[in-house]
């Protein structure tokens, strides 16, 4: 179990956003695994089953707590479309302080499929496939997710440079 | 430029270094000429790095003892109960078996260790018969109180009806033999050799 708590714990922080609820489904996550262990076929490697489980519960969580409109598939993709571009500057002059929490305000805006990809990217250090694999989606669906997380925080973040 | 809406949907995926090698060529190329592009990338790298340096670190102390309690507290099904219970029956049974055959091993070694001494014991006594005095002054001295004893033995031939003194050495005084029948004992008294 401490060889994949820390990541189960990241997964599902990724999704949820909150670390008392991320404990809670990790833990959530290792008594499904228990109990489903029979069920667990050799298909893909047993991290990647316990990661997914991890992802699902988390976001059933999410969903069911009802703190975001979920976007998906296209919805999501044209959300692209309506943010302004901002390319070109750096948001390199914006004090660490206030783009933190910025940073931090902006992925709550994000839907959790959004969130997960990215925080499992940039934070777990996941590969795409990876991410396909716990998320359960087209490795296409990840890129174009990271995309538009990507977009989305770098013009928050902009907007705050800007100000 | 024409091609910064292509490429961008790329920068991404270029920075994670997840393109094919054709594709990751063709955003290199691109980036060398387009600062815009290069600086989205830029951006990419600064977001990727300000993430993992919020990113919260969740104490996980206990966090197993709480899992395995949460396990323990699950309600079993009756198959896996009745496993269970077979299980430490059978455990149980084996170490009963364990431990019989330890005792019984201690038991036997025990009996093997001390059958001597208790033979010995048994035929201790207050008429110890059984020795083989080779001791200087004491076997001379010896053998004479044999020798009296063998002469004023009486008491027990008068009392042991089977105990006999079936030879005593005239010629040589020192030394003396006799055995006592019922007790299969044969007692040598022998001299010091010169």
């Amino acid at each position: 179990m401490e060889r994949y708590q820390r990541r189960v714990v990241g997964v599902a922080l990724a999704v949820v956003h909150n670390q008392d609820d991320a404990i809670e489904l990790a833990q959530e996550t290792f008594i499904r695994a228990f109990e489903n262990l029979a069920k667990f076929e050799s298909r893909s490697s047993f991290s990647t089953w316990l990661y997914r489980i991890a992802a699902n519960l988390a976001i059933d969580f999410w969903r069911r707590e009802g703190r975001h409109v979920v976007l998906h598939g296209e919805d999501a993709e044209n959300e692209i479309g309506k943010m302004p571009t901002s390319q070109g500057d750096s948001f390199k002059e914006v004090s660490r302080s206030e783009l933190s929490a910025r940073l931090k305000q902006a992925l709550e805006e994000l839907t959790p499929e959004h969130r997960a990809v990215i925080l499992l990217r940039e934070v777990e250090g996941m590969s795409y496939d990876e991410i396909s694999d716990v998320l359960q989606c087209p490795r296409g669906t990840v890129m174009s997710r990271l995309h538009y997380a990507r977009t989305h925080l770098r013009n928050i973040l902009k907007d705050v440079s800007g100000s | 430029m024409a091609e910064c809406g292509e490429i961008g949907m790329m920068l991404g995926a270029f920075e994670d270094s997840e393109l094919e090698p054709n594709e990751m060529q063709e955003v290199a190329f691109h980036l060398a000429r387009c600062e815009s592009c290069a600086a989205v990338l830029a951006d990419y790298s600064t977001l990727g790095r300000d993430l993992r340096s919020i990113a919260a670190e969740p104490s996980l102390a206990g966090f197993s003892s709480a899992v395995i309690a949460r396990v323990d507290r699950l309600p079993q099904p009756v198959l896996a109960r009745l496993a269970r219970f077979l299980r430490r029956q059978a455990d149980a049974v084996g170490s009963g078996f364990a431990w019989g055959g330890a005792v019984a091993a201690v038991a036997v070694v025990t009996i093997i260790l001390m059958t001597p001494y208790a033979e010995q014991f048994a035929n201790r006594g207050p008429h110890s018969t059984t020795s083989i005095a080779n001791t200087g002054q004491e076997a001379s001295a010896g053998a004479n109180q044999v020798a009296q004893a063998a002469a004023s033995e009486p008491t027990m031939a008068d009392n042991d009806s089977h105990a006999d003194i079936s030879r005593l050495e005239s010629e040589n005084h020192s030394v003396a033999v006799w055995s006592e029948p019922r007790r299969d004992t044969t007692v040598i008294w022998l001299p010091d050799q010169p």
